[in-house]
């Protein structure tokens, strides 16, 4: 339905006068259009291709080129974004800032991307910091969580998180679970839990206290999905140790669901929350099912009744939550 | 008669181009009021996330339901006749269930609907197909599948029901000709016509349905679908790689395309077409193809060619891509030839404030209002915008 029809409709039940619709549909079709969504994409992906393009030319060409010409190169690049997004910086306010320039959010995230290319190259290169591999990941997480809150930025946040996840020896991918998976070692999956609860925690409070509090999101939907993996994980794993991980599993379940119902309540969109409860508890309450029950054995395919009466409760409960006032823009 | 209301989804669509007006301050609260009153919606409010949950729960239940129930009486399900007609019921009844849960709860695209016509389509092409004897080619099965679907396009006009008609229309013509003489040769050059044919039928329909907007995200994703169609059917690297894929036995290397030349002038002049048209037109679908076809044109070019090696591509076409985008939005920070960089219509900005259509609207208000002269036009919406919300 184009603007024109709308306006004719309108004008017709005399909601609009003549003369606004003519303005209206003036409006509609001088207003320029907008490309600002394309053009982002479009400098997003080549900072992406740029930083990938360089990744490969140190390891593919690292005989023929002077290396240390190349690190110096590379180190100028990340220098120079840096000095860009620095002189656009927005003003340091506890509050969500923007940088003055169009590019500076872009020029922090190139040089966080060259950062990471160049600190791996040196550790390629050079060893630099011998087998200290997890100084490797913490070295980017501690640099970049500081450039996140000074200069806003929420991508950069977003790594940040994820090296510090790397960092306890994790990658936060639910798919890779069963294939990548390092759920086997207790250590890890007793470190994961409690970076996830540290970052979980660090994040309620700064938004309670109103410091940068846009930033909770980020940190809960990395920290969350951390959490209910590394809970799923145990409980799949550690047979000893199994009603802990449970009970662990329920109250986080509990405690996401009730976070998303009461924020999507006051902020119209946390609805992420409400369905990461929902898909991680119930991947746990079925496991347990056919672990403790055996229902195969029941005959008959009885056990399809967990999966009818299961569903039905889920979208019986999801339903529920359904918002009920104006629409929420809420993306996926 | 439709599965939705469609007096709802015209109105739907009414008070969310009003909405954007509103945010503009184009219209008043007031007018905003009497709109959303006069336009009511019944639909029950739906979010993304919780679709996605909503749409995966029903389908377990469903499956979960169909599978108890053959379990539960093999003969239902023991020769092909039975298995036919159990599929056929049970879709039925899925059919059924779905249709009063639609009717009762006020279901729209809420996920619960769309899993109801998701399953409820696939049982009943299974049934359908199976009606048939065995061994027939996968054309045929298509052109068996095809109806049922139309129908179901027609009934709920769900986007995910448009993608498989689309796709099966595709397997269908592709299958045909390769069973026919001189037919493999012909492969581009049909489905080249086919998606041209698909995307003037889209285009007939959006005209002639101008004013419902009951199918409006079917027939963007059928052009969607039948743009990407015709430039991937014309691109040199597919043309000549699924021609290769296609001989028997498959050789190491692709032979080259009797019509090389032919094909490259596809693989640049239809994503350049789409670019140019989509520009000249202000359409976004033709900008968004374009721009996406002639980086695959470079990368066909390049994977044949090897001018420069991987890295040196990638690095200088980041380069290029940085460089072009930061040109356009230096250029465009004044709009410009009707182009502005400023963000879209859902993000509230202050860019399309301008003093002259502010001015007008207030003076058209000051007149219908009569001596309400506190007409605060400063005082709209600004809430739901898009731009505060998470990503």
């Amino acid at each position: 339905m184009s603007p024109t029809d709308t306006l004719e409709e309108l004008r017709k039940h005399g909601i609009l006068p003549a003369e606004q619709v003519n303005q209206l549909a003036d409006y509609e079709q001088k207003k320029p259009f907008s490309v600002h969504w394309e053009l982002r994409a479009l400098l997003y992906v080549g900072i992406l291709l740029l930083s990938a393009g360089l990744g490969f030319l140190i390891y593919d060409n690292i005989d023929q080129l002077g290396r240390g010409a190349l690190l110096a190169a590379m180190g100028a690049g990340c220098l120079a974004s840096l000095v860009f997004a620095w002189r656009f910086r927005p003003d340091w306010t506890l509050e969500h800032a923007r940088s003055r320039s169009s590019f500076g959010d872009y020029a922090l995230l190139l040089a966080c991307l060259l950062f990471l290319t160049l600190e791996g190259y040196a550790q390629y290169a050079y060893t630099l910091f011998g087998t200290r591999y997890g100084l490797v990941t913490l070295l980017p997480a501690l640099l970049f969580l500081p450039l996140a809150y000074r200069f806003d930025h929420r991508g950069v946040l977003g790594m940040a998180l994820t090296s510090l996840v790397a960092w306890v020896g994790v990658t936060v991918r639910p798919l890779e679970l069963y294939v990548k998976t390092n759920f086997f070692d207790q250590r890890t999956v007793f470190s994961a839990i409690l970076l996830a609860l540290l970052l979980i925690g660090i994040a309620l409070t700064l938004e309670q206290r109103r410091i940068k509090a846009h930033f909770t999101y980020t940190y809960l939907t990395i920290a969350g999905n951390l959490l209910m993996i590394a809970l799923l994980g145990g409980l799949f794993n550690f047979e000893s140790l199994r009603l802990g991980f449970v009970l662990g599993l329920f109250a986080a379940c509990f405690l996401l669901d009730r976070y998303g119902r009461r924020r999507s309540k006051d902020h119209g969109g946390s609805f992420l929350f409400l369905l990461m409860s929902a898909v991680y508890g119930y991947i746990g309450l079925t496991y347990l099912f056919f672990h403790y029950l055996h229902p195969v054995k029941w005959g008959d395919g009885l056990y399809y009744w967990y999966f009818i009466l299961t569903g039905i409760a889920l979208v019986v409960y999801l339903m529920s939550q359904l918002p009920k006032a104006k629409p929420t823009h809420e993306s996926v | 008669m439709k599965a939705y209301n469609e007096t709802w989804i015209y109105n739907r669509e009414i008070v969310r181009q009003a909405d954007n007006w509103c945010r503009r301050n184009l219209l008043t609260n007031e007018q905003m009021d009497t709109i959303q009153r006069t336009y009511p919606v019944g639909f029950q409010q739906t979010n993304g996330y919780l679709e996605i949950g909503l749409f995966l729960f029903t389908t377990v239940t469903i499956l979960g339901t169909y599978l108890l129930v053959s379990t539960f009486f093999p003969a239902l399900v023991d020769t092909q006749a039975s298995s036919s007609v159990f599929n056929l019921v049970f879709g039925a009844l899925v059919a059924g269930l779905g249709w009063i849960l639609i009717q009762q709860r006020h279901l729209y695209h809420n996920g619960i609907d769309n899993a109801f016509v998701i399953t409820q389509t696939g049982f009943l092409a299974f049934g359908l197909n199976q009606l048939f004897p065995p061994g027939l080619s996968v054309a045929t099965h298509c052109l068996i599948s095809l109806p049922l679907l139309l129908m179901m396009l027609w009934y709920y006009g769900d986007t995910l029901i448009t993608f498989f008609t689309v796709i099966v229309t595709y397997a269908m013509v592709f299958d045909w000709l390769l069973d026919i003489d001189g037919g493999r040769p012909a492969v581009p050059f049909v489905m080249m016509g086919i998606s041209a044919v698909l995307y003037v039928l889209a285009r007939q329909t959006n005209r002639r349905l101008s004013r419902t907007p009951y199918y409006a995200d079917c027939i963007s994703l059928t052009q969607w679908c039948a743009l990407l169609g015709l430039a991937a059917s014309g691109n040199y690297f597919i043309a000549r790689e699924v021609n290769r894929l296609l001989l028997k036995p498959i050789p190491a290397e692709s032979p080259e395309l009797s019509l090389a030349f032919l094909f490259w002038v596809f693989t640049f002049c239809i994503p350049g077409a789409y670019l140019q048209i989509g520009l000249a037109r202000r359409n976004r679908m033709l900008i968004i193809l374009g721009g996406l076809g002639l980086v695959g044109a470079v990368m066909t070019l390049h994977h044949y060619l090897r001018w420069v090696s991987l890295n040196v591509a990638l690095i200088v076409g980041g380069l290029l891509l940085i460089s072009l985008s930061i040109a356009i939005i230096q250029y465009l920070r004044q709009p410009r030839r009707g182009f502005t960089d400023a963000p879209d219509d859902d993000s509230p900005d202050e860019f399309f404030l301008s003093p002259d259509t502010l001015a007008a609207a207030q003076t058209v208000t000051g007149i219908q209002h009569g001596h309400n002269d506190n007409v605060k036009l400063g005082g709209g919406n600004f809430g739901g915008g898009g731009a505060s919300g998470n990503y």
